[in-house]
């Protein structure tokens, strides 16, 4: 019957593995007591072998538990056949009973399937009483009174006892009393529902299943769902839209590439491998990242302004301080003064921030700038310019020029120690001798003056009725003789200084014999005569003189006067009396005018605005046009070598001509606030000077270099004042010495002064 | 009060030593002063210890320095312990004690002279030259120039009947007048020139005598430095006087000598010349040099660059041989001229406030010179402090000129057209 069954089960797998699993579950059930069992019957070496082997038979096979419920399950289904049934519960009972027998009188003469079926029962009782259990909790706890509550301990402790544990209150639950087997036997041969009823060892009480209860039982045997309404086969329900839409989603099943490598992707990675492993691929070394940085330094300086033209670095803010904490120090709190100091300052000088000390960050107020600020930034941001504006950030101290020091540049003229006093008016005119033993000297007061220039003491005075406009002193060592603008009257005056042979030299050439005949034009504007007074030669002119120069051969003499085209400028010739008038005609009235100091013909002659270089001799028209661009040409002075020159103007500047270079200034100086009224050059030392009505004179080294490539180098050096203003005029001339690095310079105050080095 | 607590408690031991004779001498006794004292309060002390009926104003000297601070100051100063007892040395204060009465001149006085202790000579604008006895005594005036005379010196004043001296003029000329001192009248003689030496062709700026012989060296604006013999009977030609403006000597003979050496080597004007050895002449021009002339061989042999045009030298101090000389600018420098490898000045005085016009050593003293400076002062010098000694200021524009007189006096010549005299200075 068995065999059938099983043979029966083995038709359908998926019963089969259902009711193995169930089994499964029973055997895990089941080894726990069987476990404890082991523990326990440690003393009785029989039973725990029998035990043991039993056990192991079970565990081992599995199959004779599913055979042992499959016969349960038939005993179910042939629920008519009753005397098999009997037999089986009889078993089942003599087991029972057997084995309570068995542990009680130690006699066993059982045989070893009686053993066999008892251990069945013994799985059998246990499933039952958890089923039980399972349904106590379910439905009715209430129902049975007293419950035992010893837990899950091996019933076998409470076998010697006379109770089988104790009820929820702590009382014993005594065990019932034992029928005899026969009793029993025949109360369950009687009794119909006898099949049905199972003994809860636990609580020591027989339990009648319901027929329902045995339905349930029966179902999860089979295999099938306990519940009766559920229905295992349902029709299945297909969610999916199998139709073809626009945006089909494909229904096609995930194609097997998606699980596989992809071959050409191992073979790109084979090639890779290879090409590093030949060194072929190099790879950058990571970026090693500093790991250090300055914390506290400029942003401006980082890498983000390199990267982007237009980043405008932001405005680095003041790191906050302890003044700025809700509770600073007291030393920090403004002082009530130093609150009132702050009211008075100008809103843009008052501190931004002025700490406030406050009890608890509770108290803090509101800022109460938010809303300004907030505005302001929006406005920032709305006005902004958008445009990055190109700061240039020079030292303005590179910009200067690259200039010597003062102290290299000495000897110059920096301090005044001597003074020339005498003359009461102003002094127009100075001009040392070559020698610089004397000095000449004409002023306002229509006095000509000699004085002795170590000493300052006046040799020689000549007092003519009119003011003295220029005096000259003649340039040659060995003719002593000065040239004075007296008016309209250019005097030559005998100094007296020479020796006995130098002074009949000089007597001769002044005495004027029979007058050679001038031009008819000239001896329209000039007229030689013998000056009475003073024994010279007087040289009458058709308009006041204005300039008198001497070429440096000391025979040539030019005088200026305020008239155009060729009647402004006259020169006459010493040696024989003659006068000539300029060959070319002249555009503007002459100012003052120059003979080149090397080269012999060559007549440099000022206009208001320009400087125009003449050759006598070859009476043509200007060489060379100089364009100062001043407005009123004062006066000019040329450098010893002659390819520099200097013009001062009415409007306080001066302009160094380089005339081999351009018929522009090289250099405009702006020195002086008022007119200059005269310019120098130093004979020999590196030297030029000019003076002005502002009282001052203004020194400067000026270096001409014989390189042509070297540009003059010319450093202001000093400005000497001393002179004093007088009736709005301040130094009318200045003139170096001959041979020191000294300055001679004339003034309004009527004193001449000497700056020394 | 406290700190004048503590100044009290700062006292020094020192011992008074002088080298003065027995009016002036203290017991050599340590006396306790107070480190704040400064010169004149050391002067009082001494004064006190002296008991003089007239108090005398001394000078102080530690080591060899003149005391011009406090002695606290100078102390720390110089780094001189005040532990142990200081030994202070005095001196009478080099300072004029008398001004003479001024001698009143028509002219600028150019040029002085105080070489010989019986007379001073002046030289003047006006062309005349003075011989000064005594303050406001003009024994004799020598005439002849005919432009100002720049400088003056005695070119033998061993005789005692008779010296010689040598004007040097602007007219370009040098003149070498015989006085014969024996007369001395209540008059003052008109004196002509014996010897006049031409040859210059510019004004002669200098002119310096030989110690012990008969020549004389002119300085000149034109660049040289001329050597001439002064005895009468060396020259070779001897011209009935000539009739010349301003001179009314004409009938007196009159001797004309040439220039026995040229000095060239100058190449501006040789302001200033001095003779201090036999054959070694010393001068100094407006190119910033001086210059030593070896008068055998006519070479320079030393040449000290100033930088300054310089208007006076002089030779003299410890050896003769520091070279003093004043220019351009206020500052008097001396130079050392046996010091090896330096040009520069050893010392340098910068007190005065215009350019120098004279400088002259004592002639005993090492240590004493004398300046003078248009801004009308003369100063006494010691190389010992770097302070004046004392600042005359008797003249009223500028002192052209200024020498000592005697040993004790101080002669001086200015635009103010009088000589003065300021005497009493004790120099040891």
């Amino acid at each position: 019957m068995t065999k059938k069954k099983s043979e029966a089960a083995n038709e359908d797998q998926t019963r089969d593995t259902k009711k193995k699993s169930v089994s499964a579950v029973k055997s895990s059930q089941k080894e726990k007591p069987v476990l404890a069992k082991q523990v326990k019957s440690s003393k009785e070496e029989e039973d725990l072998l029998l035990d043991s082997a039993t056990d192991s038979d079970y565990d081992g096979d599995s199959l004779s538990g599913s055979l042992n419920s499959d016969d349960f399950d038939s005993d179910v289904f042939d629920s008519e056949d009753d005397a098999s049934q009997k037999e089986t519960e009889g078993g089942d009972k003599d087991s029972s009973e057997d084995e309570l027998e068995l542990h009680g009188n130690e006699d066993s003469d059982d045989d070893d399937e009686g053993e066999q079926v008892d251990s069945e029962n013994d799985e059998e009782d246990g499933s039952d009483e958890e089923r039980e259990v399972a349904e106590e909790s379910d439905s009715s706890e209430d129902e049975v009174a007293p419950r035992n509550t010893v837990g899950d301990v091996p019933l076998e402790w409470y076998k010697d006892e006379k109770h089988i544990g104790y009820d929820i209150t702590g009382k014993k639950i005594t065990k019932k009393e034992k029928q005899d087997k026969l009793d029993s036997f025949l109360a369950n041969m009687d009794d119909s529902k006898n099949w049905r009823k199972i003994y809860d060892e636990y609580n020591d009480e027989e339990v009648e299943l319901t027929k329902e209860e045995s339905k349930l039982i029966r179902r999860m045997l089979k295999g099938e769902a306990p519940h009766a309404d559920f229905d295992p086969y349902a029709p299945y329900v297909d969610w999916f839209k199998w139709d073809d839409a626009i945006h089909p989603l494909s229904s096609a099943p995930e194609p097997k590439r998606r699980f596989i490598p992809s071959k050409w992707e191992a073979k790109k990675v084979v090639k890779y491998v290879r090409a590093i492993r030949k060194g072929l691929i190099k790879f950058d070394k990571p970026e090693e990242e500093p790991n250090v940085y300055l914390l506290w330094g400029d942003d401006s300086a980082s890498d983000q302004k390199s990267k982007h033209l237009t980043y405008i670095p932001p405005p680095k803010l003041k790191l906050p301080g302890h003044e700025e904490s809700y509770n600073p120090s007291l030393e920090y709190i403004p002082t009530e003064e130093e609150k009132a100091a702050y009211e008075l300052m100008y809103e843009e000088d008052r501190p931004k921030f002025i700490p406030k000390r406050f009890t608890s960050l509770r108290s803090i107020p509101a800022y109460e700038n938010a809303l300004k600020e907030s505005f302001d930034r929006c406005l920032d941001l709305y006005l902004c310019p958008r445009v990055r504006k190109k700061r240039i950030n020079i030292d303005p101290e590179s910009l200067k020029p690259k200039l010597p020091s003062r102290k290299d540049l000495r000897p110059y003229p920096n301090s005044c120690y001597l003074e020339y006093k005498g003359h009461t008016g102003a002094v127009t005119s100075v001009s040392p001798d070559c020698s610089g033993q004397w000095i000449a000297s004409g002023s306002a007061d229509g006095s000509v003056r000699i004085w002795e220039v170590e000493t300052g003491r006046c040799l020689k005075v000549w007092q003519f009725k009119e003011a003295v406009k220029c005096v000259a002193w003649n340039p040659l060592p060995d003719f002593p003789i000065l040239a004075v603008a007296i008016g309209q009257d250019l005097v030559i005056l005998n100094t007296e200084l020479g020796t006995d042979e130098e002074q009949q030299k000089i007597e001769e050439l002044l005495r004027l014999g029979t007058l050679p005949e001038q031009d008819e034009a000239v001896a329209a504007i000039v007229s030689w005569l013998p000056d009475e007074t003073y024994g010279g030669i007087k040289i009458k002119h058709f308009k006041n003189i204005s300039y008198v120069d001497w070429h440096p051969r000391g025979d040539y003499l030019s005088a200026v006067m305020s008239a155009g085209e060729t009647r402004g400028v006259v020169i006459h010739q010493l040696s024989m009396h003659k006068t000539q008038r300029l060959p070319i005609k002249m555009r503007g009235l002459p100012v003052c005018t120059l003979f080149h100091p090397t080269h012999r013909g060559m007549f440099i002659i000022a206009t208001k605005k320009n400087v125009r270089v003449f050759n006598l001799q070859k009476r043509e028209l200007a060489i060379k046009k100089l364009e100062t661009g001043l407005r009123e040409i004062s006066s000019m002075a040329i450098h010893p070598g002659g390819d520099n020159l200097i013009v001062g103007s009415k409007e306080g500047k001066m302009c160094w001509f380089d005339m081999d270079l351009s018929s522009k200034p090289y250099k405009t100086l702006k020195n002086h606030p008022k007119d200059i009224t005269n310019v120098a050059f130093h004979r020999s030392y590196p030297l030029f000077a000019s003076c002005s009505e502002d009282s001052t004179a203004y020194v400067f080294h000026g270096k001409v270099y014989s390189d042509l490539n070297e540009n003059p180098l010319i450093v202001p050096l000093e400005i000497l004042r001393g002179h004093s203003t007088s009736s709005n005029r301040g130094v009318l001339d200045c003139k170096f010495h001959p041979r020191q690095p000294w300055l001679f310079t004339a003034g309004a105050d009527s004193v001449i002064k000497l700056y020394c080095h | 009060m406290n700190g004048e607590g503590e100044d009290a408690s700062k006292v020094i031991h020192v011992k008074f030593l002088t080298k003065l004779d027995s009016p002036f001498k203290v017991p050599v006794t340590s006396v306790v002063i107070p480190s704040s004292v400064t010169r004149l309060g050391l002067s009082s002390i001494v004064n006190s210890l002296l008991t003089l009926e007239k108090p005398e104003a001394f000078d102080f000297l530690i080591d060899g320095e003149l005391i011009r601070m406090s002695l606290e100051q100078f102390l720390l100063a110089k780094g001189i312990s005040a532990e142990r007892t200081l030994e202070i040395e005095y001196i009478r204060a080099v300072a004029p004690r008398k001004e003479e009465k001024p001698s009143l001149h028509d002219d600028w006085v150019s040029a002085v002279d105080g070489s010989s202790p019986r007379f001073v000579l002046t030289g003047c604008y006006d062309g005349l030259g003075r011989i000064w006895s005594s303050p406001g005594s003009c024994t004799h005036i020598l005439e002849g120039h005919t432009g100002a005379i720049s400088s003056i010196a005695f070119a033998n004043s061993e005789g005692a009947e008779g010296v010689t001296v040598a004007t040097a003029s602007k007219d370009r000329t040098l003149r070498l007048f015989k006085v014969d001192t024996a007369e001395s009248g209540d008059s003052t003689t008109r004196v002509g020139a014996y010897k006049i030496l031409r040859g210059h062709k510019a004004s002669v700026a200098s002119v310096a005598a030989q110690k012990y012989g008969s020549k004389v060296c002119s300085g000149s604006w034109d660049c040289t430095i001329n050597v001439w013999d002064s005895n009468e009977s060396t020259s070779e030609l001897s011209v009935p006087g000539k009739k010349r403006k301003g001179n009314n000597q004409a009938e007196e003979p009159q001797l004309e000598g040439e220039a026995e050496t040229t000095l060239v080597g100058h190449t501006q004007c040789v302001s200033s010349v001095v003779w201090p050895e036999h054959d070694v002449i010393y001068s100094c021009s407006w190119d910033h040099s001086v210059r030593r002339w070896d008068v055998e061989t006519g070479k320079d042999s030393l040449n000290l660059y100033s930088g300054k045009a310089l208007n006076t030298v002089d030779v003299g101090g410890e050896g003769s041989a520091l070279v003093a000389a004043g220019g351009s600018d206020p500052i008097l420098r001396v130079w050392d001229p046996r010091k090896p490898g330096t040009s520069a000045p050893v010392f340098q005085f910068a007190s005065h406030s215009s350019w120098i016009s004279a400088c002259k050593w004592h002639k005993s003293s090492w240590f004493h010179l004398l300046s003078a400076s248009y801004d009308g002062k003369i100063m006494l010098w010691d190389l010992r402090t770097a302070w004046p000694l004392s600042i005359i200021e008797t003249h009223k524009d500028k002192v052209l000129c200024a020498d000592w007189w005697k040993g004790d006096s101080v002669v001086s010549g200015g635009a103010d057209s009088n000589l003065r005299i300021s005497s009493g200075i004790s120099i040891s």
